[in-house]
């Protein structure tokens, strides 16, 4: 069950071939950019598998087998829709997994930040003093963007609606 | 019932120092509607900071922080980072991962930042977690709470909340009524409006650190691909727009996200951080 739940938190955020729908007509292109090559035109509503993100680009594997790169922002997954019936389960079983120590291994129900557990909630000041613990100086901060090449830019708010 | 409501009527009056008269007068009570905005907006910084301290130690009772110091650690590396982009940089920024299986993530007032493990464990690089920390950056920024909480004061004034905050009251009590209507926040969520700007926003603030601007559309995706019957999504979406919408709505910004999308990533080391 604790495995279960293991390989659950390391499953991808998009999973290979997740199928979805175009909200506009569109271009399949051969490579994640504006000016790249049309391969196809894509209508409103057609079924597409998603196989992974560029930016703002994913690449699909369109109806017939073909492969390119749609805008990203065009895509909506199946969710929604009937394809996906029923709970990932994935509450239940880290809930289990996280009272396994009891050894009862039964499913208590939901547990942790859901309407009324917030609701009662009682301030825990031994973890909120942990958290400050843990805090990042502004120097710190600057070290480990350097080291993972961040480099900082001036950039301004956009305005409401664009 | 309508003997009470005029005995309340006069005991609110008699507690405002000016009122002489005890008749009902509509712009009185007017005047208090706008003294109870008056109130809230005046919070000061240092009262922010305290609010949101409350606040994040109550939901720190709900769910603890995940007992991984590197994450936390890491957690606040990149937070830190994007809170140095702001207008802000000067307030304590603290973030945190809360050891929950639910998906989503919190702001209180001042700069305590929250994600939740589960939230944590759906995203695929730093960019997406940096786009999730800069959402909520933006609520603090904009004091979206603080708005909130007024705008709850407004509403209730016909029943119990006349003069609720207003600074006339000891401070002690004052800032418990202000736990507490920032903390109904946590189940009730925000303004859909407030929700959008924190996003458009967001999507800035990630870009301003460096990271690869599809980082939050990335995870609202992945949150729009769930079963939004899934018992881990119940709270987030009871208290957002559908991520449907929120895509929508960066749509508008697209030049935004697209000027910045060739960014970083950091999918190893956020790989590296997670331990996986």
């Amino acid at each position: 069950m604790k495995r279960l739940a293991v390989l659950l938190l390391l499953a991808p955020a998009l999973a290979l071939a997740e199928p979805a729908t175009l909200i506009r007509d569109t271009e399949l292109r051969q490579s994640p950019a504006s000016d790249a090559a049309v391969l196809a035109p894509l209508g409103v509503n057609a079924k597409v598998e998603a196989l992974e993100r560029k930016g703002g680009w994913t690449r699909v594997r369109a109806e017939g087998g073909r492969e390119g790169w749609v805008r990203m922002l065009m895509l909506r997954y199946a969710g929604a829709g009937e394809a996906k019936q029923g709970d990932s389960g994935i509450v239940q079983i880290l809930n289990v997994a996280r009272s396994g120590t009891s050894g009862t291994q039964v499913a208590t129900g939901v547990r942790g930040l859901d309407a009324e557990q917030l609701a009662n909630a009682k301030p825990n000041e031994a973890e909120l003093k942990k958290l400050h613990g843990y805090s990042a100086t502004d120097a710190a901060a600057a070290g480990f963007a350097a080291s993972g090449k961040l480099e900082a830019r001036k950039i301004d708010y956009p305005k409401e609606g664009g | 019932m309508m003997r009470r409501l005029a005995l309340a009527c006069c005991l609110l009056l008699a507690a405002a120092p000016a009122a002489a008269q005890f008749n009902i007068n509509l712009n009185r009570l007017l005047d208090v509607g706008k003294n109870v905005k008056k109130a809230t907006t005046d919070v000061d910084e240092k009262e922010e900071v305290e609010i949101g301290r409350d606040m994040a130690a109550r939901l720190l009772g709900a769910a603890p922080l995940a007992a991984d110091e590197a994450l936390q650690r890491y957690v606040n590396h990149v937070g830190r980072w994007l809170a140095s982009q702001t207008e802000r940089p000067g307030l304590p920024w603290r973030f945190g991962v809360l050891e929950a299986p639910q998906l989503n993530a919190f702001a209180t007032p001042g700069g305590h930042i929250f994600v939740t493990r589960g939230l944590v464990a759906r995203m695929t690089s730093e960019a997406e977690l940096a786009g999730v920390l800069a959402h909520e950056i933006a609520h603090v920024l904009r004091k979206h709470h603080l708005k909130a909480i007024q705008k709850g004061a407004q509403l209730e004034l016909a029943n119990t909340v006349v003069g609720t905050f207003s600074r006339s009251e000891g401070s002690a009590n004052r800032r418990e009524k202000l736990l507490a209507a920032g903390s109904e926040l946590f189940a009730r969520g925000l303004d859909k409006d407030d929700e959008l700007e924190a996003d458009r926003l967001g999507v800035v603030i990630a870009a301003r650190g460096g990271y690869d601007a599809y980082g939050l559309p990335a995870v609202l995706q992945t949150l729009q691909a769930m079963n939004p019957e899934d018992s881990g999504l119940a709270l987030m979406f009871k208290t957002h727009p559908a991520p449907a919408e929120r895509l929508d709505a960066l749509e508008k910004i697209q030049s935004t996200l697209d000027a910045y999308a060739a960014q970083q990533q950091l999918a190893a080391r956020f790989s590296g951080a997670l331990g996986r």
